[in-house]
């Protein structure tokens, strides 16, 4: 495996910022200069060592356990876990190899930045596409293959008939111990069972006797707003 | 994940520019310039929503172009560790296999596909485990799961590993387009 230099490693997350939003003061990114000819849309420095990657990601640097962590209780339950044509990958016997920690949602967004979930996203992209298609008229104006691609992911991610009450339904697990990042994970997801949410996001298992029930509840007035596919 | 983010830019305008639609010629700068690259730090700009505050412009000395510092909101797409993606496979080889999760692609080397998941060669190649219980192909879907996460100034080195599984699979995604 091609080392790309050094340990560049990811530098871990304040703790207690797993939620998306943080307060401070700070509210705006401030950029470089932009020229006309050159583009210089990254303010931060990037670590030192820039070798030309060759499309694989150094082992060293980035594998934190080395092991997989265990999935084998969440993988008994759920369509989601079925292999069958052309779909997901299954569980194996899984050996438990990365701590429930290691696996935590890391997000670094900057403060004033709100996370949305793919039921958020595609609504908030079908709106601009709207605008996107009277721009396309001019010749000029491009749309970028990157907007096409994240709308789709958006909508095929989009598990759910109304963005709203997706919302209604999770955000009172933030009372539960449950936070932003979670929350959001679980609206991406879709999960059907209890033991799959536990299983895909085992941070949620350090305050299981506190967001169990609720999140049950979560789940039992999800299944009622699930879009069918 | 998707996040809605406010942002600032400095854009430089010609002279030429100059005019009763500058704001116009302005934004569609922005639009151009911004739209689709993709930052180590914020992600893939996947849409701008909006523009807050155009600032005063300020003349550069010697060469006449005009800075505007330009506030917006945009809509960002990043990976982070700890995420689930869901991604659909794109192509198979005997190399490994390329999967999409919007406008980011993640390719999978062989190497670190686990060794009783075959590589079939043939009309449709996938990789097959030794029962045929599982096989990854074109338009399969996969669930990743980001367990570290490297950012440099135009992409993002992941390690994703199969969510469910003890496979532990380590990818770059990067971005459809380069950022310059």
């Amino acid at each position: 495996m091609a080392n790309r230099g050094g340990k560049g490693s990811y530098p871990p997350s304040k703790s207690g910022a797993s939620n998306g939003r943080q307060n401070n003061s700070n509210d705006v990114i401030h950029l470089s200069d932009s020229d006309s000819d050159s583009d210089d849309f990254f303010e931060e420095e990037a670590p030192p060592t820039h070798s030309k990657s060759n499309g694989k990601a150094s082992s060293d640097s980035l594998k934190t356990g080395g092991k997989a962590s265990s999935f084998s209780n969440g993988s008994k339950g759920g369509k989601a876990f079925s292999a069958g044509k052309g779909g997901k990958g299954s569980a194996s016997n899984a050996k438990p190899a990365m701590s429930d920690a290691e696996l935590k949602l890391q997000l670094d967004m900057p403060p004033n930045s709100i996370l949305l979930s793919n039921c958020e996203a595609a609504e908030m992209l079908q709106k601009i596409q709207g605008h996107m298609a009277i721009l396309s008229e001019d010749p000029t104006i491009k749309i970028p293959e990157s907007f096409d691609k994240a709308f789709q992911y958006a909508k095929e991610g989009n598990h759910f008939t109304s963005a709203k009450l997706v919302k209604e339904i999770l955000e009172p697990l933030k009372d539960y111990g449950v936070n932003d990042g979670e929350i959001c994970m679980i609206a991406n997801i879709g999960p059907e069972t209890i033991e799959e949410v536990y299983a895909l996001i085992p941070s949620l298992k350090a305050t299981r006797s506190i967001n169990e029930g609720k999140i049950v509840e979560a789940l039992a007035a999800l299944a009622n707003i699930k879009a069918s596919k | 994940m998707f996040f809605h983010i406010v942002l600032e830019r400095n854009m430089q305008l010609h002279p030429r520019h100059f005019g009763p639609h500058l704001r116009d010629k302005l934004v569609a700068k922005l639009m151009k310039d911004v739209e689709g690259t993709c930052s180590g730090r914020h992600g893939f700009v996947v849409a701008i929503t909006g523009v807050e505050d155009i600032g005063k412009g300020l003349i550069r000395e010697g060469t006449g172009f005009v800075t505007f510092p330009v506030k917006y909101q945009c809509v960002v797409f990043r990976p982070f560790k700890g995420e689930i993606l869901e991604a659909v496979v794109t192509m198979v080889n005997k190399m490994g296999f390329f999967a999409e999760a919007g406008p980011v692609q993640i390719f999978v080397s062989n190497h670190l596909i686990p060794d009783d998941m075959e590589f079939q060669s043939g009309d449709v190649p996938n990789y097959t485990t030794s029962d045929g219980s599982v096989k990854i192909q074109k338009e399969s879907e996969v669930r990743l799961k980001i367990i570290g996460t490297r950012v440099d100034a135009t992409e993002i080195a992941c390690v994703v590993l199969f969510a469910n599984s003890n496979l532990d699979i380590a990818c770059l995604i990067s971005p459809r387009k380069p950022a310059y």
